[in-house]
C-alpha cells in the first residue's frame, strides 16, 4: 500500500508538474499569477492538513473519496507543485544557447521547449526528482492518519494492541529501509546512465 | 542611368537599426548592405555592438528601431511583426554561434536533421540524406552516429555549420565562430568557411580573425562604440586605416 501510494502520487506529480511549470513560465501575466498562486497554496499547507481536507471535506453529491484515493490525490497534487519547481530549476539550468540555436534554425518556441530544452531540463531534474520520491516513500506514512492501511497504520495498531512494544516500530523502520535503500541505489544508477550519454 | 534591375541584388539590408538595453544604447541608426554572394566581415573592439547587430539580423535580438531585409522579406522594428513573420525571416538566415550550441541529447545526424524535419517538413529519409551530404562536405561523414560531447570543438563547430546549411539559408551569419577554439583547430573551421564563400554563399562574419577578413571577405566593416567607423576594402583598411580608433584596435590585434 505504501508503495502504491508513493508510485501513484509521484506519477501524478511528474505529469501534472508539466502544465504547472508551463504556466509558471507563461508570457501571460494572469496565467503566471494563477500558477504561482496554485503552487504556493499547495506547498504552503502541510500534507496532513491537505489529506484531511480532501478526505473529509470533499463531498460532491454522492461522491466522496475513500481514504486511499484521498491520499493519492492529495500527495499527487503536492508532488505536482514540488515537481513544477524542480522542473523550473531544470529549465533555467539549460544554457540559453540551446534556445537561441532552436530559434535561429526557425524551430517554433513550443517545439524548442518540448524537444530541445525540455529533455535536457528533465535530465538535470532527475536527481531532485528521485530524491523527492524517496522522501515521499517515508512521508506517505501521513496517510495513516486518515486510515489508509499502510505500514505505519498497521504498526500503530499493533503497538496499541500489544501494549506499545518497540519491536514493532523497529520492524516498520526496517521495512522502510528495505524499500528506500534499493530505490536510492537505482536512482543513482539512473542518473549515471543518463549522464553518460551527454558527457565526455 | 543604370536600370534598377542591373544593380546587384542586396541580399541583406539594414536601415536605421538601433538597439538599447534599458538606458544603455548599444548602437543607433545603423545602415548596412550585403550583396548576394558577398562576404562581409565585421571587426572591432569588444562591446562595440558587433554581435548584437548580427543577432538583430535574424531577430534573435529585437531591434528597437529600423528595418531588416533578407532577400524579399522585410521586418520593421516595433511593427506588428508576428512571431510567425520573425520565424520566416529566421529561416532565411543560418547562424553559427561562438559556443556551437549543438543539441547534446541528440546524435550528430539528428542534430543536423532535426530542424529540417520540424521546420522544412522534410521526411526523415530526405533529411538524413541531406545531412550526410553536408557532414561529408564539412569533412565529418564518419561522425553521424556520434554524440556532440565526444567531438572536439572544431568538429562541433563544423557540425554546427552543417546544421545551419541544412536549412538552405540565403545568408549565413557567423558570430565569432573561432573565438572559442584554439588557433590550430580554428583553421579547420575557417577552411570550411572559405569553401562556403568560394561557392558563393552570402556571409556576414563577426570575427577577430583578421587574416580571414583580409583574404576571404569582400567588404570589411569596423565597428566601435556602437557605430560603423570604417567600411570598405579589407586589404586597404587593414594595412592603412583612416580612423584613429581603427588604428588603435588593429595595433592590438595585429601586433600580438
Amino acid at each position: 500500500m505504501t508503495l502504491l501510494i508513493t508510485v501513484a502520487a509521484v506519477s501524478i506529480g511528474v505529469v501534472l508538474g508539466v502544465p504547472l511549470v508551463v504556466g509558471l513560465r507563461a508570457k501571460n501575466f494572469l496565467v503566471r499569477l494563477v500558477s504561482r498562486g496554485l503552487v504556493d497554496l499547495i506547498r504552503g499547507i502541510p500534507a496532513i492538513v491537505w489529506l484531511f481536507i480532501i478526505y473529509f471535506g470533499v463531498s460532491i453529491g454522492a461522491f466522496r473519496f475513500d481514504s486511499t484515493m484521498a491520499a493519492i490525490v492529495g500527495l499527487g497534487l503536492i508532488s505536482a507543485a514540488y515537481f513544477a519547481e524542480i522542473y523550473r530549476g531544470g529549465i533555467s539550468a539549460v544554457d540559453m544557447g540551446q534556445w537561441e540555436a532552436g530559434n535561429a534554425l526557425g524551430v517554433n518556441r513550443w517545439t524548442t521547449f518540448a524537444q530541445i530544452v525540455g529533455p535536457q531540463a528533465f535530465r538535470v531534474s532527475v536527481p531532485s526528482m528521485t530524491s523527492y520520491a524517496i522522501s515521499l516513500l517515508k512521508d506517505s506514512s501521513i496517510a495513516s492518519t486518515i486510515g489508509v492501511t499502510e505500514i505505519v497504520f498497521f504498526t500503530t495498531q499493533d503497538a496499541r494492541s500489544n501494549d506499545g512494544g518497540l519491536t514493532v516500530y523497529i520492524l516498520a523502520a526496517a521495512i522502510y529501509l528495505a524499500l528506500s535503500v534499493p530505490l536510492a541505489l537505482l536512482a543513482r544508477r539512473l542518473d549515471a546512465s543518463l549522464r553518460k550519454k551527454v558527457s565526455r | 542611368m543604370v536600370p534598377e534591375s542591373n544593380l546587384p541584388k542586396q541580399m541583406v539590408s539594414l536601415r536605421g537599426v538601433s538597439k538599447s538595453y534599458g538606458d544603455k544604447n548599444v548602437f543607433s541608426n545603423i545602415d548596412l548592405d550585403v550583396a548576394a554572394g558577398e562576404v562581409t566581415a565585421i571587426i572591432g573592439p569588444s562591446g562595440a555592438g558587433k554581435s548584437t547587430l548580427l543577432r538583430c539580423i535574424n531577430l534573435l535580438e529585437l531591434p528597437d528601431e529600423g528595418q531588416i531585409t533578407i532577400g524579399d522579406k522585410t521586418i520593421k522594428a516595433g511593427s506588428t511583426a508576428t512571431n510567425k513573420e520573425g520565424e520566416e525571416l529566421r529561416r532565411k538566415a543560418g547562424m553559427v554561434f561562438q559556443h556551437f550550441n549543438l543539441f547534446p541529447h541528440m546524435n550528430v545526424l539528428r542534430n543536423v536533421s532535426f530542424a529540417q524535419e520540424r521546420v522544412l517538413k522534410r521526411s526523415r529519409k530526405d533529411a538524413e540524406e541531406r545531412s550526410r551530404l553536408l557532414l561529408d562536405r564539412v569533412g565529418l561523414a564518419d561522425f553521424a552516429d556520434a554524440y556532440p560531447a565526444r567531438c572536439s570543438g572544431g568538429q562541433q563547430q563544423r557540425i554546427a555549420i552543417a546544421r545551419a546549411l541544412a536549412m538552405d539559408p540565403e545568408v549565413m551569419l557567423f558570430d565569432e565562430p573561432t573565438s572559442a577554439l584554439d588557433p590550430e583547430v580554428g583553421l579547420e573551421v575557417l577552411a570550411v568557411m572559405r569553401e562556403l564563400a568560394d561557392e558563393g554563399m552570402t556571409m556576414i562574419v563577426v570575427t577577430h580573425e583578421t587574416n580571414f577578413a583580409r583574404d576571404v571577405s569582400d567588404n570589411l566593416i569596423v565597428m566601435a562604440d556602437g557605430k560603423i567607423i570604417e567600411q570598405g576594402d579589407p586589404g586597404q583598411i587593414l594595412s592603412d586605416p583612416e580612423h584613429e580608433r581603427t588604428k588603435l584596435f588593429l595595433r592590438a590585434v595585429l601586433g600580438r
